[in-house]
C-alpha cells in the first residue's frame, strides 16, 4: 500500500525557545522558586536586611552540600544518556568509604593505596554489571537493583556491621582553598574546599566529554538508537560498558570525598544518594530512555535539589516538609516540558482548525 | 450460495493519492475469493475499508446480507467481519484461551468464567483439528500455530466473513497445509472468506474466485476453475512500462563486491558479481531472503559460510563496523528504525556513520553542521537548516538524510533496501537522480526493491530471490514484470 503523501514544501518547523533550548525550562523554574525564597525572606525581615538564602556564604554552603552527590550525577547523566540507570551507586558509596576506611585505619595500607584500593573496587564492580547489562538484554535497573543490595552485602561483611572511625586522615580534602576570604556581605568565613573544586573540574571535563569528543556524541547515539548506531559502525556493546566503569571512577571518587567529610566509614554515608543523583539528574532533563540530557541540565539539578534542603531550613520550616518540596520538584519539572509542548501543540491544532474553517467559508460563498 | 457482501463504486483517497478508483467487489457465503496483485495494488486499502480501519469516499456502497451499511471497527466486528492482519497481534505471556478471549471475557457479576471460556476454546481448536491445548503459552507457538489461534478467536464469536491477510507469509510448508486445511474447513460451515497471498499456488489450492486489482483498479475477476497462472499474473503486471523512470545507463567498470557460496540469516548458497558503475537490482517477495542477504554482506548478521571479496579481496566484517570501514554502505529499508536518530538534528544524523573513518577523538560541533549544510544543500533537503530535528522532516526528505549520512563516508558500494518506501513521487525521482550520480562517480548499488516499475527501470541486471536463493537473474530484453513474477511466485521456468 502506497501512504499518503506528505507534500514536498519546506516544512516549517516553529519549535518554541523552550523547545530549542532545552534547558530553559528548568532553569526558569529554578529562578521562580529562588526570587520566591528571596521575596518571602524580604517580606518577613520587612527588607531591612539581605536575603541571607542568596547570601555568598550561603551559597558555598550548598555548593559544600552538593559537590559529592553532584559528581556522582555527572556519572549518572552519561549512564542514563546512553539509556542506562545506575541504582547501586548510593551503597557502593557505603562501601568504598567502608574499603578507605578500614584500609587506613586498620589494615594500614596507608592513605594513598587505601583511596587506591576504594577507588578501584568501584571501578571494577560496575564494570562487572557494565559487563552484564551490555552483553545480555537484561534491564539496568535490575542488574544495578541486584548490585546495590549486592554492595551492601559486602559493606556490612567487611565492616563486621559496625562503623569505621578514622583519625582525620583524610583531612586534607576538607581544608580551606581561599584561606581567610570573608563573605562580603554577612562577615561570616567563606570555605571553599578541594571536593568542591573537584565537583566543578569532573563537571567541565564531563561537559567538554559529551559535547566536543567522538566518545560522547557516541554515547547519545547509542541512547538514542541503539540499532541505528549499531548500522553506523559504533560499538554499542563497549559503549554501554565504559559509561558504568566511568560511573564507578566517579563513585569512588565521590565516595572517598564523602569519607573525609565525615570522617567515619559507615554504611548510611551513601544511603539515599541514587534517589538524589537520580532526581538531580532528571530534573535536569535527561530523559530515562536515553538519548536527551546534558552536563548544564544536571548542574541545575543539582544546585536545585540542594537548595530546597538549604531554604527549607532558612524558612525555618520543619525538616519533613523538604522531602515534599523534593518530590513535588521533580514531578513540577520532569512534567514542565511535557505540558508546554502539548500546550503549544494545542494552540497548533486550535489554528488550523480556524484556517480549515474559513477555507470552507470562502468555498461555501463560492458556491453560492 | 447466496451473497453476504457487495461493494460497488468504493473509492478512497489519500492526499495526492488514489488508493482506489471504483472498486466493486462481491462475497458470497462459503466461497473462498482470492484478491491478487502486486505490492501498492491496493489490497490492504480494501481490506481496511472492510474492517472499518478507513472510511470509502463518498458515492461508494457497500451491503451487507443486501442491506447498505457503514462500517466502523465496532460495527464490522458486531456483523461478524473478522479481518486477520499479516503482522501477528497477540499476547504473548499469556496462554491460548485467554489470548482467544482478550477483550471479550465472559463474565458473570464481574467473575471470569475460567471453565466456559476453556471448554469453548477446545471447541475451536477441535473444530480446527488442531492439536494444540487451551492452556498453551503464546510464547511458546510457532508463527504459523499462532496464527491459528487468530483464526480461531475470529470463530468463537459470531462469525461470517473472514478476511485473511497474507497468512502464509514466511511458513513453513507444512505449516501452509494447516493452514489452507482450517480456510476448506471453515468455508464449508458457509462463512465468507477474503484470501489474500502473494503465493498463486495457495490460491489456485483454495480459492474459488480470484478479483485482480493493480494500481488501485480493480481489472478482471476470474472463477478459478479453468484459470491459468499465466492469464492471472498477466492481469497483474499489465503496467504501461513507457510511464516508468527513465534512467540514464552508465558504462559498467570493474568488479566492485563477489559473493560466492554466501549462506547465513536464512539465505542459502548466494552468488553473484556487482561491477562499479551498475546498479544491480534485487525483485522477490518479502520475506525471500534480499534484506537478510544484505544483513549478512553489510555484517549486521552473521556469515555461516561462503565469500565476500570487495576489489578482489576478501573480506570479513565482523561488524557493521568494518563494513563502513570496507567502503560499503547500508541504506536499510525502514530509515525511522534503524536509520535515523529522530529527535536529533541533520548535522548530528550525517556525522555519526562516518566516526569510524576519523581518528579524531574531538569533534567540533560547528564543523558538524557546516558538513550536515553541504549535504542539504547538495541532497536539496527541505529544512530551515542542519539544525533541523530529523523527526520534523518528511518521509523523503529523512531519506536524504540518510544518504547524506552514508555519503560523508565516502563509500563506494551501497545497498539501497527498498529506496523509495514511503516518500513522495517528487523526492523519489530525485532520489534516482541521486544513485545515477553515484553510479557516474564509479560506484556500485545493489538495489533491494519491490516496487516493480522501480526495479525494472533502475536496474541493470536483476536477481529474483524465492525462499532464501536466486531463482533466476533477468537482464536486458528478458528484464519485465511478467517474467520476475513468474520467478518469485510462479513456478520456476521449465
Amino acid at each position: 500500500m502506497s501512504k499518503p503523501d506528505i507534500s514536498n514544501t519546506t516544512v516549517q518547523v516553529k519549535e518554541s525557545l523552550f523547545k530549542r533550548y532545552e534547558n530553559l525550562t528548568v532553569l526558569s523554574i529554578f529562578a521562580s522558586f529562588v526570587a520566591i525564597v528571596v521575596l518571602i525572606q524580604l517580606i518577613s525581615t520587612g527588607g531591612s536586611r539581605f536575603p541571607t538564602f542568596i547570601s555568598p556564604v550561603n551559597i558555598v554552603n550548598i555548593l559544600q552540600q552538593v559537590a559529592v552527590p553532584g559528581i556522582v550525577a555527572i556519572g549518572m547523566t552519561m549512564v542514563m544518556v546512553s539509556g542506562g540507570i545506575d541504582l547501586s551507586v548510593g551503597m557502593l558509596a557505603s562501601m568504598v568509604s567502608i574499603v578507605v576506611s578500614l584500609g587506613i585505619s586498620q589494615w594500614h595500607f596507608g592513605v594513598g593505596p587505601s583511596i587506591l584500593l576504594g577507588v578501584a573496587s568501584a571501578v571494577v564492580l560496575e564494570t562487572i554489571m557494565g559487563f552484564i547489562i551490555s552483553r545480555t538484554r537484561i534491564e539496568p535497573f535490575i542488574i544495578t537493583l541486584g548490585g546495590m543490595i549486592s554492595f551492601q552485602g559486602i559493606a556490612l561483611l567487611l565492616s563486621n556491621s559496625r562503623e569505621v572511625v578514622m583519625q582525620g586522615e583524610l583531612n586534607f580534602l576538607t581544608i580551606n582553598l581561599v584561606e581567610g576570604a570573608r563573605d562580603p556581605v554577612t562577615g561570616l568565613i567563606l570555605r571553599i574546599p578541594p571536593y568542591v573544586l573537584a565537583f566543578f573540574v569532573i563537571a567541565v571535563i564531563g561537559g567538554l566529554l559529551l559535547t566536543y569528543t567522538k566518545y560522547g556524541r557516541r554515547i547519545y547515539a547509542v541512547g538514542t538508537n541503539p540499532r541505528a548506531a549499531f548500522l553506523a559502525g559504533i560499538d554499542v556493546r563497549n559503549m554501554r560498558l565504559s559509561v558504568y566503569m566511568i560511573q564507578g571512577l566517579l563513585v569512588g571518587i565521590g565516595a572517598t570525598m564523602l569519607l573525609a567529610r565525615i570522617n567515619t566509614g559507615i554504611i548510611t554515608l551513601g544511603q539515599g544518594l541514587e534517589i538524589d543523583t537520580i532526581a538531580m539528574v532528571v530534573i535536569g532533563g535527561t530523559a530515562l530512555s536515553g538519548g536527551k540530557g546534558n552536563i548544564v541540565g544536571t548542574l541545575i539539578g543539582v544546585f536545585f535539589l540542594g537548595s530546597i534542603a538549604n531554604a527549607m531550613n532558612l524558612l525555618r520550616l520543619p525538616s519533613e516538609v523538604q522531602f515534599l518540596a523534593k518530590g513535588l520538584v521533580v514531578i513540577i519539572a520532569v512534567s514542565a516540558g511535557d505540558v508546554s509542548s502539548q500546550i503549544s501543540e494545542f494552540r497548533g491544532l486550535k489554528r488550523e482548525q480556524a484556517k480549515a474553517r474559513s477555507v470552507a467559508a470562502t468555498a461555501k460563498k463560492g458556491e453560492a | 450460495m447466496d451473497e453476504i457482501l457487495r461493494l460497488s463504486h468504493i473509492s478512497k483517497t489519500f492526499p495526492g493519492v488514489r488508493a482506489l478508483q471504483d472498486i466493486a467487489f462481491d462475497l458470497k457465503r462459503g466461497e473462498v475469493h482470492c484478491l491478487c496483485g502486486e505490492n501498492g495494488a491496493g489490497k490492504s486499502t480494501l481490506i481496511k475499508i472492510l474492517s472499518g480501519a478507513f472510511q470509502p469516499d463518498e458515492g461508494g456502497q457497500i451491503f451487507f446480507n443486501g442491506e447498505a451499511v457503514s462500517l466502523t471497527p465496532h460495527t464490522a466486528l458486531r456483523m461478524g467481519i473478522h479481518t486477520i492482519y499479516q503482522e501477528h497481534i497477540v499476547f504473548n505471556a499469556l496462554n491460548i484461551t485467554e489470548n482467544i478471549f482478550a477483550g471479550s471475557e465472559i463474565a458473570r457479576r464481574g467473575l471470569m468464567q475460567r471453565k466456559e471460556m476453556r471448554r469453548q476454546t477446545e471447541n475451536v481448536l477441535r473444530y480446527l483439528k488442531s492439536d494444540l491445548t487451551p492452556d498453551m503459552r503464546m510464547s511458546d507457538l510457532t508463527s504459523g500455530q499462532q496464527k491459528i489461534v487468530e483464526i480461531a478467536k475470529a470463530l468463537v464469536s459470531k462469525s461470517n466473513v473472514i478476511i485473511l491477510d497474507e497468512p502464509t507469509a514466511s511458513f513453513s510448508s507444512s505449516e501452509i497445509d494447516t493452514v489452507l486445511n482450517i480456510v476448506k474447513t471453515v468455508k464449508e460451515d458457509g462463512i465468507g472468506v477474503i484470501y489474500i497471498s502473494h503465493h498463486l499456488d495457495e490460491v489456485f489450492e483454495i480459492g474459488d474466485r480470484a478479483t485482480v486489482l493493480r494500481d488501485g483498479r480493480r481489472v478482471s475477476v476470474y472463477p478459478i476453475a479453468g484459470l491459468t497462472k499465466t492469464t492471472l499474473i498477466k492481469d497483474m503486471v499489465g503496467r504501461d512500462p513507457s510511464t516508468f523512470y527513465k534512467r540514464e545507463r552508465v558504462e559498467r567498470g570493474e568488479v566492485a563486491l563477489e559473493v560466492m557460496n554466501v549462506t547465513g540469516n536464512g539465505v542459502r548458497d548466494v552468488s553473484f558479481k556487482v561491477h562499479r558503475g551498475e546498479v544491480l537490482g534485487f525483485a522477490g517477495m518479502v520475506g525471500s531472503g534480499r534484506s537478510e542477504l544484505m544483513e549478512v554482506l553489510f555484517g549486521s548478521a552473521p556469515l555461516v559460510y561462503g565469500e565476500i571479496k570487495i576489489a578482489g579481496k576478501s573480506v570479513k566484517h565482523g561488524s557493521p563496523k568494518s563494513a563502513i570501514q570496507n567502503k560499503m554502505c547500508f541504506i536499510t529499508e525502514s530509515r525511522q528504525t534503524t536509520g535515523l536518530f529522530l529527535p536529533k538534528t541533520i548535522a548530528e544524523n550525517v556525522a555519526v556513520a562516518n566516526m569510524v573513518n576519523t581518528r579524531e577523538f574531538i569533534t567540533r560541533p560547528a564543523n558538524d553542521l557546516l558538513t550536515g549544510e553541504k549535504y542539504v544543500k547538495l541532497l536539496n533537503i527541505k529544512a530551515p537548516s542542519a539544525r533541523t530535528r530529523v523527526v520534523n522532516l518528511s518521509g523523503g526528505n529523512q531519506q536524504k538524510v540518510v544518504l547524506g549520512k552514508w555519503f560523508n563516508t565516502g563509500g563506494e558500494i551501497y545497498i539501497f533496501d527498498e529506496p523509495s518506501l514511503g516518500i513522495d513521487v517528487g523526492s523519489k525521482q530525485e532520489i534516482y537522480k541521486v544513485m545515477v550520480d553515484l553510479l557516474k562517480e564509479r560506484k556500485a548499488i545493489l538495489m533491494v526493491s519491490s516496487d516493480m516499475p522501480e526495479v525494472i527501470s533502475m536496474s541493470d541486471r536483476v536477481i529474483v530471490f524465492k525462499q532464501g536463493q536466486i531463482a533466476g537473474e533477468l537482464t536486458g530484453e528478458e528484464l519485465t514484470e511478467e517474467n520476475i513474477l513468474t520467478l518469485s511466485i510462479g513456478d520456476r521456468k521449465e
